[in-house]
């Protein structure tokens, strides 16, 4: 993560001002902007706050306050001047920008006449999240997930910010490149949300390994299926499953006999089992691995690997 | 011998006034055409291709030629994230640079300067709506440049070269 990432975040006119944050960007965590109120960073763990010259200090008191009109510089910015491009991610009340960096949006929804949510207008919060590639971070599952060679269909598991997309693309990578366990194989990645590869025209901003094909901006159900008969992968990876329709896209690739990596949010194995769609998955076998991960101490770390009955592998 | 060299000189240099005149009608027609077809294909990229600003300028970069492909490459340049120059004033000073010295009217030359203005970055509809608008004006005005120049080339040349005769008439 350089400082130049964090700085592109913002508008040109704004630079100076964020050159020190910027300069921690290795541990900025998180960016929140919420109008009338104190500017505050997540660096280390630790919240932080920014005053009128971009210092950090730790005092809400001493923060910039931002106004309306600064936060809507910083998203027309980061939509490039170019909301419409960025209307379905929108809708969704995130958008996500070069690097895989997600921005959280929150203000005013608009519905349609059918009341689902056409837009997002009066954008006052706004939550950026500082994408991080940790190369290794998927070292100490990789043991586990292999089997003579062969990579086995594995699930991460966590709250959110609990490091399952940082996880996932360097599972992705070590799987696509090979390790000690296993040789390489063709990966293919459905990005609905750019975040795993990042990619930026099309081209992945973040190393996802050199055998791994990225569909980028493709909702996770169609994208499987398009993956499958264009791509021939022998891995399928997705961020994120939500809904019954993932998951039956999901089983559709496993039986075409792709091996699957995907994460879900829950808190434990057991919290997932109370999603249907999970719970679902988890009756048809259709994973042989679960990897819980959380950030109980702060660091993300995995806290439980089992098997596909749910039976512990380590602990 | 010095009377003919010098009708010839005459006649030469009134033909050559009324081609460059003639030219000039040409290259204003060409110069037309070019801008409404990128503000085609700018509708294109927006409404089919959903691209955002900037990268729609990185493409017309590449499928424009001279003065144009210079243009949208600075903007493109200039508004990319890791510059974040603000697009309406990248795109208004670039244009306005690229623009000058044509022989464009004043109208012509703010639809496309000031088009960011009548943008509002918002919805995808709207967006390429506002573009097909100040396309169609363009359009309608390189169809009228492009018929005036039909009417006015030959006439310029053929008054031209009158003038040149008159004149060596005149002078003989």
């Amino acid at each position: 993560m350089r400082q130049e990432e964090v700085l592109c975040l913002f508008p040109e006119r704004v630079r100076d001002r964020w050159r020190e944050v910027a300069a921690c960007a290795e541990g900025l965590q998180e960016i929140r902007f919420r109008v009338g109120m104190p500017l505050s960073v997540w660096i280390e763990n630790r919240e932080r706050f920014v005053d009128e010259q971009g210092k950090i200090v730790d005092r809400p008191e001493k923060a910039a306050r931002p106004v309306p009109e600064e936060l809507e510089e910083v998203v027309k910015h980061l939509c490039r001047y170019s909301v419409y491009a960025f209307a379905d991610e929108i809708r969704q009340g995130f958008l996500t920008v070069q690097g895989g960096h997600r921005i959280g949006l929150a203000g005013q929804v608009v519905l349609d006449g059918e009341g689902r949510i056409k837009n997002i207008k009066y954008i006052r919060y706004l939550n950026i999240r500082i994408a991080h590639q940790v190369r290794g971070a998927a070292d100490p599952v990789i043991p586990h997930i292999f089997e003579e060679g062969r990579v086995m269909s594995t699930l991460l598991v966590s709250p959110p910010g609990g490091g399952k997309t940082t996880m996932l693309r360097d599972l992705i990578r070590q799987v696509s490149e090979g390790t000690a366990y296993g040789d390489g194989v063709n990966v293919s990645v459905v990005d609905e949300r750019s975040e795993i590869a990042g990619s930026y025209l099309g081209v992945p901003q973040n190393d996802v390994g050199i055998r791994t094909d990225v569909l980028d901006g493709c909702p996770k159900a169609e994208g499987m299926m398009l993956l499958i008969r264009s791509m021939a992968p022998q891995v399928l990876a997705v961020d994120e499953l939500g809904s019954i329709e993932d998951v039956q896209a999901l089983q559709m690739a496993g039986g075409c006999g792709c091996r699957l990596l995907a994460t879900v949010h829950g808190g434990s194995l057991e919290e997932i089992r109370h999603k249907n769609y999970m719970r679902y998955v988890m009756e048809k076998g259709l994973f042989e691995r679960y990897v819980v991960l959380d950030r109980r101490t702060g660091v993300c770390q995995v806290t439980g690997i089992y098997d596909g009955e749910g039976k512990p592998c380590i602990n | 011998m010095y009377k003919l060299i010098g009708v010839f000189c005459i006649l030469a240099g009134c033909a050559g006034w009324g081609n460059t005149k003639a030219a000039m009608e040409k290259e204003r027609v060409r110069h037309l055409r070019t801008l409404f077809h990128i503000l085609g294909q700018m509708r294109g990229e927006v409404s089919y291709g959903k691209h955002t600003l900037p990268e729609i300028c990185l493409l017309l970069s590449e499928l424009n030629d001279d003065r144009y492909k210079t243009c949208f490459s600075r903007i493109y340049e200039q508004t990319r994230e890791e510059n974040g120059g603000d697009f309406l004033k990248v795109w208004e000073t670039e244009m306005g640079n690229c623009l000058e010295g044509l022989l464009l009217r004043e109208d012509e030359r703010e639809t496309m300067t000031g088009l960011p203005k009548t943008l509002n970055f918002r919805e995808e509809g709207g967006q390429s709506e506002r573009i097909g608008l100040a396309e169609a004006f363009l359009e309608g005005r390189y169809r009228q440049a492009e018929e005036t120049y039909e009417n006015r080339s030959k006439m310029i040349r053929s008054v031209s070269i009158l003038t040149g005769l008159l004149l060596a008439m005149i002078l003989l």
